[in-house]
């Protein structure tokens, strides 16, 4: 129709190509410029690795391009599933060597901590070429061990749930810092054109503990936040148009808003008005991608079966399912969190039954995941990540059923994809499983790896706040070379 | 124009106007400025490395280890000169492992030395101090040219530093424009059309300054005030960390509101805060207002060392008092001494023991004394308390019968059974039955077998009266311990790596405290100290950063040396002093700032100074400033016709969509508020810490996890969406449309304006009201859903508009 507005395309073009270029957090406002401009991504070259010698925004050439992360809240333990410990075995119901305790804090040390060594009960078996250790519990990805690189070597600082969690995903465990997903995109922008460059999902009985800290954006702009998809037919917080609007009517709204906006932008000359134009324009984008992103009525019945899931039923299951079409997309960076992983013992804690039903619940479908992006050519660019916040202890705990205190010092994270070395197991815990004696990976360390895995020195993705130059990595983080090389 | 660092500035004043005009290379404004920006860090007061200083003629002459850096001979064999070169055989290139000068810059001091590096009068070496660490001193408004411009004396600072740039203020704003601003600035509400058409027609001198008058009386304007004030105080409604329990702490947001609309002197608004309690015989509310450092978090998760908790939490209160009050990154020296400022690790905790004594613990379980009852500010539904004491008397004089009863089956009891009791009943075990409380005795009686069936009947009703009996309104508060804790350093910041033992005190390179035995009250009163010289400079920074959007200092919590300095020095100090002098007025200053002509300039972009001054550092003009999260619902609610005027009380919950609150640990519900609560101004809006409101989260409202002194502006999809979609703004723009529908007797043309101005404050265009109109008739076109639905679809996209959510 003859609108009585002016063109003023021309002028748009301009100034948002000089805000674009002017402007130093841009976020998911950069993507939607970006792609105002037919820039196929925006890369947040001007702010992050301001050093930067590549066009691509990055210090070096990537291995991996995406992420998806499989978090088990609540620390599963390594030792009924990879760290396998004969001796552990052997030792079981006696006490605890002084030797080992010297100098350590346990959570729950005075009420309930047991000093008894206890041995797994699951059976264990070696896989694959690599020869693998995996528990009868994890059937399924027993037989993906020629992908994975397990670290039985892992290490963090903090035992308690919600500082640990906040640790391993921001390096830091008080509240304010940027999570890992937050940086990612900080540093390399999103290369979805139609959804948040850092997308979380959960899964299981609660939502993880802190909460949305866990993918927040500290002091980063709030751009890089972790946006939690929900289960449902709205992935998005209000993306859907409310009842009784058409999306032709929604569309003329858009257009209008678009058309007045555009009015005061030349008004003023302010080019914060052409960001916001453009931010209007992908969240009308947003609305058809995140339901289409969300509608799996073609996938097949086969993928569906292999993960495990149906297509309405809320699930982790279901979850992986979506982080692939998420990083089919061009998503950065996928989170999904599952509940409970914490085997204290205890009602619904127990490392009996509440601990095969968690295994169920992850098993089969983080395996089909794997293979599922190994087949659509995915996981070469795609690195997949698996691990909680902490393991568990080589004792028992003093509760009425079986179970295994938070444990720090040594426990188990596997890497897939993404440049990562298929079919390795890396580093080693002593015989009872309580320290990291080779090849020990700090979360730093792990921090560091994963950033360099995307190209990124830790060392120059900074942000300065309060007067100081922040990082994921804090001062610390070295390379875990063995992982790729 | 290389930005003079104050002392320069001082000399400047002192030389002899004929030197400057001498062809010669001016050592003052070219060469000095060169060292202190390449070379002062080394090799200045703060150090001299090999023992050379470079900040005077006269101690660059008498030279450092190397000897002097003027050595007789051809030019480029003086020392000074092989250094910058990078000719010398030993000593690296200076400015060391940095960029060499530039060639222009090397060929200046080339020139300088070559005409005999002469010395200036009177030169004396660089103070140690940093400008933020001494004390302002009141400045003299400079002199301009336009001498009919200025307003007040902030536009003498402005326009001298713009008129020597050659710059020409901007024109002043429209005055819808200006009225809409202020209203904003001053009570984060846009002004009603009213108010609006009165300030247009009021054409006689000081209409401005009596609506800013109108605005600063308002009870509105403690609200809005309070809102980067709750920012600092780190202020929310629940617990934090994992289980974000719900806390009652909202009488110390009612206490800000109050205390910014009478007015209180800052220093008493400040002392009150930080030590309020032990202020002598302190009122409730001066105890109330302690509530400051109790915004801290508590963890309650099972399985915590607490004592690592309580450390946290006064370790946040260190932090936040450096950051709200000092403008300092104390922190930074929780591990180790301050990297960049002169705050050691001991100062650390010699802050850190001022706030180690209060009873308060880290798991959220000792509360008897860190919380402040008011039983009788409850309101029980009619008739309550009488049948509750009815029923209370009932029960009583029934067991003051069966004593005999109770002692007799209580003496067949043996030590395991009594064991088994709970806590109430151990208790009561301890006294005869006539000194026991109604509580011990019903405790004890209803443990008995065979109790009588009356016993059943009364206390089932007292029971079920107990449960509609209100809870008193409690908040927390400050209370220091009878004996003080021990403060050790914790080394590397560590909590279990004690170190040397600390008492109480302040920075050294800060003013002394002069008392013995200081505690949190010499503490707070210590800011205000004379001679302090940043909690002034820190506060009336942070206001005007509210409203230029960018402090006069851009770290606005960073003074240190790592911190920007100050675009316009003098006018931060002269604000400063002004702010003391006038008795630390608050709402003095928001009147000081609002009533100049600075203020009142256009927001409009400058292309003359696109490239000179992109950031508008020099305040030719005004900027544009999109609304605070808590402002854009107030705007929306306000334009709506919906917002309650109700001040204070328990936080209430606007509609948020469901499944919010279902991402924290501990699921929570969120039952929206009805009636008057589900329309009042964000300020109210529960705050819980894990899973905040989307709609104030997602325009960067402050988390409340940490001290929050300026929040980030940015410009997402997801805010396009709330306002679009999300159920509560459709309320509001539904009610918008129907208020613009229901004007009578209007022309549809109108009725748009009239919404249009309901939002922005001004007129539509006649392109923007054409505009209107054109999707107007979209809406109500053949198909759609008539003309309410196409009010509801204007009022959306007006709640949308850039400029709605933005203080122009």
């Amino acid at each position: 129709m003859n609108l009585p507005f002016p063109d003023y395309s021309a002028y748009l073009a301009h100034s948002t190509r000089r805000h674009f270029l002017s402007r130093c957090s841009l976020g998911l406002g950069g993507i939607a410029l970006a792609s105002l401009l037919g820039r196929s991504r925006a890369v947040g070259a001007e702010t992050a690795p301001a050093a930067s010698p590549r066009p691509d925004g990055r210090h070096h050439p990537a291995r991996a391009k995406q992420i998806i992360y499989l978090f088990m809240a609540g620390g599963p333990s390594q030792l009924e599933l990879f760290d396998y410990k004969p001796k552990l075995i052997e030792l079981n119901g006696q006490p605890i060597p002084q030797s080992f305790l010297e100098g350590k804090r346990f959570a729950f040390m005075d009420t309930s901590h047991g000093t008894k060594l206890l041995g797994t009960r699951r059976q264990f078996a070696r896989h694959g070429r690599s020869g693998a250790w995996v528990s009868e519990l994890m059937p399924h990805t027993a037989k993906i061990v020629d992908e994975l690189s397990i670290v039985n070597s892992c290490a963090a600082n903090l035992f308690n749930h919600a500082p640990a969690k906040l640790f391993m995903n921001t390096g830091s465990g008080l509240f304010g810092r940027p999570s890992m997903g937050a940086w990612v995109n900080y540093g390399l922008g999103s290369e979805s054109q139609s959804l948040p460059g850092f997308v979380v999902l959960q899964s299981g009985p609660r939502g993880p503990r802190g909460g949305a800290v866990n993918w927040g954006a500290g002091f980063l702009p709030t751009t890089h936040q972790g946006v939690p998809l929900r289960g449902g037919v709205e992935p998005i917080l209000d993306l859907a148009t409310p009842a009784g609007i058409s999306a032709a009517q929604q569309r003329q709204a858009f257009d209008a808003i678009r058309d007045l906006n555009l009015a005061r932008a030349v008004e003023t000359g302010d080019p914060e008005i052409s960001t916001r134009i453009a931010a209007y324009e992908m969240a009308a984008r947003m609305q058809t991608s995140g339901p289409e992103l969300t509608d799996l009525s073609k996938e097949t019945a086969a993928t569906l079966t292999a993960y495990g899931t149906d297509r309405d039923t809320p699930s982790f299951a279901r979850n992986c399912l979506y982080a692939r079409r998420l990083v089919e997309r061009g998503v950065r960076f996928v989170q999904l969190y599952h509940t409970n992983w914490d085997s204290h013992g205890g009602p619904g804690e127990n490392l009996n039954s509440d601990f095969e039903k968690v295994c169920r619940e992850v098993d089969q479908a983080q395996a089909a995941l794997v293979l599922d992006l190994k087949q659509r050519g995915l996981l070469k660019d795609t690195l997949v990540v698996w691990g909680g916040e902490f393991g568990r202890t080589p004792m028992g705990e003093n509760r009425d059923t079986m179970g295994r205190n938070h444990h720090i010092d040594a426990f188990t994270m596997w890497f897939a994809g993404g440049g990562v070395k298929a079919g390795q197991v890396l580093g080693q815990s002593d015989e009872l499983g309580f320290n990291a004696v080779e090849d020990r990976a700090h979360v730093h360390d792990i921090h560091a790896t994963i950033l360099h895995l995307l190209g990124i020195d830790h060392k120059k993705l900074t942000f300065r706040f309060q007067g100081r130059d922040f990082r994921l990595t804090d001062v610390h983080g070295e390379l875990i070379t063995k992982l790729w090389a | 124009m290389f930005p003079a660092p104050p002392l320069t500035r001082f000399f400047l004043a002192l030389v002899p106007l004929s030197l400057a005009a001498q062809p010669a290379v001016d050592y003052l404004t070219e060469v000095k400025p060169l060292l202190a920006q390449h070379c002062c860090r080394c090799h200045g007061a703060a150090q001299q490395k090999g023992g050379l200083r470079v900040d005077t003629v006269a101690a660059m002459r008498e030279g450092g280890d190397s000897g002097t850096l003027f050595a007789a001979g051809p030019v480029d064999g003086s020392l000074l000169l092989k250094v910058i070169l990078g000719t010398h055989d030993e000593v690296a290139q200076m400015p060391y492992k940095k960029p060499p000068l530039a060639e222009a810059q090397i060929a200046t001091i080339r020139r300088w030395v070559m005409q005999g590096a002469a010395a200036p009068a009177h030169e004396e070496p660089e103070k140690t101090r940093h400008w933020a660490f001494a004390a302002p001193e009141r400045p003299l408004a400079p002199e301009v040219l336009d001498t009919a411009w200025p307003r007040n004396p902030i536009d003498r600072f402005v326009l001298a530093r713009l008129e020597a740039g050659k710059i020409k203020p901007s024109r002043e704003a429209d005055p819808a424009t200006l009225l809409r601003r202020v209203t904003l600035d001053l009570t984060g509400l846009p002004p009603t059309p009213a108010e609006v058409d009165q300030f247009l027609s009021d054409k006689s001198a000081g209409a401005y300054e009596r609506a800013v008058d109108r605005l600063l009386a308002s009870p509105r304007h403690g609200e809005r005030w309070a809102r980067p004030w709750l920012d600092v105080a780190r202020y929310a409604d629940s617990n934090g960390y994992s289980v974000d329990a719900p806390r009652q702490i909202w009488k110390y947001r009612d206490w800000v509101v109050a205390a910014l609309n009478a007015d209180l002197p800052y220093d008493q608004f400040v002392i009150e805060q930080l030590a309020g309690d032990l202020l002598p015989e302190p009122t409730a509310g001066q105890r109330v207002a302690t509530g400051f450092n109790r915004n801290t978090q508590i963890n309650q998760e099972g399985g915590i060392d607490p004592e690592q908790f309580r450390i946290e939490a006064v370790m946040d209160r260190v932090a936040t008092f450096g950051t709200a009050f000092l403008g300092l990154t104390v922190s930074c020296a929780q591990c180790h001494d301050h990297k960049f400022d002169p705050i050691s690790q001991q100062d650390y905790y010699r802050l850190f023991a001022f706030f180690n004594n209060s009873v308060d613990d880290g798991h959220g379980k000792t509360v008897s004394g860190g919380l402040l009852a008011f039983p009788r500010e409850i309101e029980a539904p009619e008739g309550l308390m009488r049948e509750l004491e009815e029923a209370r008397a009932a029960l009583e004089s029934f067991l003051n019968t069966q004593g005999g009863a109770v002692t007799a089956w209580i003496a067949t009891l043996d030590t395991p059974a009594r064991v088994k009791f709970g806590a109430t009943a151990r208790e009561a075990l301890k006294l005869p039955w006539d000194q026991l409380t109604l509580a011990h005795k019903r405790a004890l009686y209803a443990l008995m077998p065979d109790g009588a069936p009356e016993f059943a009947a009364a206390n089932l009703r007292l029971q079920r009266l107990e449960r509609r009996e209100p809870r008193p309104i409690t908040t927390l508060v400050m209370q220091e311990l009878p004996q003080p804790r021990e403060t050790v350093v914790f080394i590397k910041g560590d909590f279990t790596r004690p170190g040397e033992r600390v008492t109480p005190g302040t920075p050294a390179a800060l003013p002394p405290l002069a008392v013995a035995n200081p505690n949190r009250l010499d503490l707070a009163r210590w800011l205000f100290a004379p001679e302090h010289p940043l909690t002034a400079r820190v506060m009336v920074n942070r206001l005007w950063q509210q409203y230029f959007g960018r402090g006069l200092v851009e770290t606005e919590n960073d003074f240190g040396t790592q911190g920007t300095p100050p675009s316009h020095p003098e006018l931060l100090d002269w604000l400063a002093t002004e702010f003391r002098e006038r008795g630390w007025s608050l709402k003095a200053l928001h009147r000081l700032i609002v009533t100049s002509a600075t203020y009142r300039r256009s927001s409009h972009a400058r292309p003359d100074l696109a490239t000179s001054d992109p950031l508008n550092r020099l305040l030719a003009r005004q900027t544009r400033l999109r609304l605070d999260a808590e402002s854009i619902r107030d705007v929306a609610l306000a334009a709506s016709g919906l917002l309650s005027p109700k001040i204070g009380g328990p936080p209430v919950f606007p509609p948020q969509p469901d499944g919010v609150m279902t991402l924290g640990q501990v699921k929570r519900t969120w039952t929206p508020s009805t009636g008057e609560d589900r329309y009042r101004r964000a300020l109210y809006t529960h705050w819980w810490r894990a899973t905040p409101h989307p709609a104030l989260a997602v325009f960067d409202a402050a988390d409340g996890f940490t001290t929050c002194t300026r929040r980030l502006r940015s410009n997402t999809p997801l805010q396009a969406l709330t306002l679009l979609n999300d159920p509560q703004f459709l309320e509001l723009a539904e009610a918008l449309g129907r208020r613009a529908e229901s004007a009578r007797g209007w022309s549809a043309a109108a009725k748009l304006s009239h919404a249009f101005r309901l939002c922005t404050a001004r007129e539509p265009s006649a392109g923007e009201r054409a505009r209107l109109v054109a999707f107007f008739k979209q809406q109500t076109a053949p198909g759609g859903g008539g003309v309410r639905a196409a009010w509801t679809a204007v009022g959306r996209v007006l709640l949308n508009l850039d400029e709605t959510i933005t203080r122009e």
